[in-house]
């Protein structure tokens, strides 16, 4: 399992002001088998995972990781770091005094865990699963997306049209009606989509087109 | 009290003067009714009266030539006349707070207004010239060349609740023990020639002032067996022809007390402030003990590997060690900062205190979200003082900054401690802040007691903190700041200045 989750790539970032804390916690996960790196300060980090998004490939997924978070840290504070992080990289916080405002607070935004110090070695692990199959989810997820996305785009602003009227439950003729052609240029533009899509059937194409509405399968040019 | 005491001579002048007036009224000085004078103690012989009429004159003389003034005004002396200056030792005032190593002086005193004249009138004196102690405000005696007590005033019988005449032939160590051993042994440097010792009363005013007297800051024990703070003063002199020494006895309770009081309070305050800080010490202590737990448990499955990873096991015992270590630190700053000791005064080095506070305060700086930044000096001279106190008062103000940029944008949570030394040569420390600051005239109205702007704070921490500064000779103010906040400002002379060794109290 270790040697498994070091060839795979997954990380577990540390981000605690606190050398010997940040240390120690390293050493822990380490020894579970994940790649670790560790910061000092917030915005390091925050600049580091930037860094390494705008170098990825601009439709490559990131691999799945995840941060174990101090809350209290001097130059940012742990809740206000999550919030410039996305579903990919959930977080696990720390902390020496939590208050259940601040545990709710962290948990509504997303957090995948919060836990105090000192933490127990098998809680800490749990939770970094925990996170790191949210994350990984998070990443099969926009995967798909991606996937969709670029399928989606392969379509002509025509049949685009089509899709939009067909998956919301218009008969050909509707559609012919309604963007002034006939029933068999809508048909060949319908198996057209349905094979770009690669969707075997309406049913499917539907599905496909909720998952890909959330970020907008509003008409846009297909550049 | 202090200021008081510079006016002894005065006093003592004016003492004198009222030793010599009429009874105003019995119930006058509300003295207990056994130190009347007409039923404690015989009339004083003629020669004696003819004395104290001349010591009156030269005293009236003496104080208005006084650079401090007449001390109390002598408002019976007026009407006084040398027939009825037998009646009037309880009319002496016994609120004069007395310093006794001011006492000495008194033989100076009395030298120069006794006339020189009259010599066959001196042996009389002799008998009586103690009896002018009846009335001091001030424990004496006379010891003779054994330390055995030969004649005590009716102020050391009260001090030591004797009966009349009860303490004469008492050995002296019986009411401030191991008083005689201390003065066997400083007999050289007290330089007592038995041939030539200082006349009591006797010495003519050209003589040299005095032997050196010997001052004891001790405990002494009552009839009773109760013990006091006191101070005592002993004096060489020549009694009846012999060598003896003159004493006296100061009661210190009271400053004792004041000055435990006031520890007490600085203690209180101090433990109050750090309460404040609990949260955050809390998390200073949990840090280690995070670091301590998580490298064990590291460890252990370190070890559990196949082959196990020993030098990465090394690293961490090294690491837990540390780890201990700065967690015991942070316990001992914490019991270092309560505990209760008395007041000790040592070589400080200032910028050391500084980072001591800082590194108290540092997780509440990051809790607060405070920036708090250190600039010390590197090569600052050593002052004097007593280390807890200063890092409470250092505690105080920046604990004071933090309250005062809590309602400031974000970025202007900026607190800075300075360390540096003056260009007169003083030690400065500076917490400054970024807050709102205040109105110049409430800059010298915080360091009044009880003048807070906390919700629950109790508005001692700048007073005491002030008086613990000026207690080290130095100075606690605060300036507004020309942009933005305040700025509190301590200084504190430095260590090779002779001034700061004669520590105050």
């Amino acid at each position: 399992m270790n040697a498994a989750q070091c060839e795979l790539g997954v990380t577990v970032y540390v981000v605690d002001d606190e050398e010997c804390v940040r240390r120690a916690l390293s050493r822990l996960i380490h020894s579970a088998g994940y790649r670790v790196e560790a910061y000092g300060l917030a915005r390091e980090f925050l600049a580091q995972v930037a860094a390494q998004r705008s170098a990825a490939l601009p439709h490559s997924v990131p691999e799945p990781a995840c941060v174990v978070l101090d809350v209290q840290m001097p130059d940012l504070s742990g809740l206000e770091l999550q919030r410039e992080l996305d579903e990919t990289l959930p977080a696990v916080f720390l902390t020496g005094h939590g208050d259940i405002a601040m545990t709710v607070g962290a948990l509504k935004a997303g957090a995948a865990d919060f836990l105090t110090k000192p933490v127990r070695d098998a809680d800490l692990l749990h939770a970094i699963g925990q996170a790191l199959a949210r994350s990984a989810a998070a990443v099969q997820q926009q995967h798909e997306l991606r996937e969709l996305q670029s399928r989606l785009e392969r379509l002509t602003p025509r049949e685009r049209e089509v899709m939009q009227l067909v998956v919301l439950g218009r008969l050909n003729k509707q559609v012919a009606c309604e963007l002034g052609t006939v029933e068999k240029t809508v048909k060949a533009h319908r198996a057209r989509v349905m094979q770009k899509m690669e969707v075997g059937s309406l049913a499917e194409l539907v599905r496909v087109a909720d998952k890909v509405a959330q970020p907008g399968l509003s008409p846009k040019p297909a550049s | 009290m202090n200021i008081a005491l510079l006016a002894v001579p005065a006093a003592v002048a004016a003492c004198f003067v009222r030793l010599l007036s009429p009874p105003r009224r019995a119930m006058h000085d509300g003295l207990p009714p056994r130190f009347d004078a007409s039923t404690r103690r015989p009339a004083l012989h003629q020669s004696t009266r003819r004395l104290l009429w001349r010591a009156k004159s030269a005293a009236r003389a003496l104080e208005s030539a006084s650079p401090a003034g007449p001390a109390q005004p002598p408002a019976a002396s007026g009407s006084s006349s040398p027939s009825n200056a037998s009646h009037t030792s309880h009319a002496c005032a016994p609120a004069v707070t007395w310093h006794a190593s001011r006492a000495v002086r008194w033989k100076e005193w009395l030298a120069r207004v006794l006339p020189a004249s009259h010599a066959q009138q001196r042996t009389h004196a002799y008998l009586d010239s103690f009896s002018l102690l009846e009335c001091a405000p001030v424990a004496a005696f006379v010891l003779d060349a054994q330390g055995q007590v030969m004649c005590a005033n009716a102020h050391a019988e009260r001090l030591f609740h004797g009966q009349q005449g009860q303490l004469s032939g008492l050995g002296i160590d019986m009411l401030v023990p191991h008083l005689w051993s201390a003065v066997q042994r400083d007999a050289q440097s007290l330089q007592v020639e038995p041939a030539a010792p200082v006349d009591m009363f006797r010495t003519p005013p050209s003589a040299p002032a005095a032997a050196p007297a010997l001052t004891r800051e001790t405990r002494a024990k009552r009839r009773d067996g109760s013990d006091f703070p006191a101070q005592v003063v002993l004096h060489p002199i020549a009694w009846q022809g012999a060598s003896a020494m003159l004493g006296f006895v100061c009661d210190r309770t009271e400053s004792y007390e004041l000055k435990r009081d006031r520890q007490e309070l600085a203690h209180l305050t101090r433990v109050s402030t750090l309460g404040e800080l609990a949260g955050s010490l809390a998390h200073e202590l949990n840090q280690p003990l995070t670091a301590i737990l998580s490298n064990v448990q590291a460890a252990q499955r370190f070890i559990e590997h196949d082959p196990p990873d020993l030098a990465e096991v090394r690293d961490i015992l090294n690491d837990i060690v540390d780890d201990s270590c700065r967690a015991s630190e942070v316990i001992r700053r914490i019991r270092a900062f309560v505990k209760k000791e008395e007041l000790e005064l040592v070589r400080l080095d200032i910028g050391g205190v500084l980072r001591d506070v800082v590194q108290l305060v540092h997780s509440d700086a990051i809790v607060r979200g405070v920036h708090l930044s250190l600039d010390v000096d590197e090569h600052l001279p050593p002052v004097r003082g007593d280390k807890v106190q200063l890092q409470q008062v250092m505690l105080n103000l920046i604990v004071n900054a933090f309250d005062a940029v809590r309602d400031v944008d974000p970025l202007d949570r900026v607190v800075t401690a300075f360390a540096g030394r003056d260009r007169d040569g003083m030690i400065r420390v500076a917490v400054r802040d970024r807050g709102h600051g205040m109105s110049a005239d409430r800059l010298e109205r915080i360091f009044k007691p009880f003048v807070t702007s906390k919700a629950q704070g109790l508005g001692l921490g700048l007073s005491i903190s002030r008086s613990i500064v000026e207690m080290h000779r130095g100075r606690l103010w605060a300036e507004k700041n020309s942009d933005q906040g305040m700025t509190f400002h301590v200084t504190l002379p430095p260590w090779n200045e002779p001034a700061t060794a004669r520590a105050t109290e």
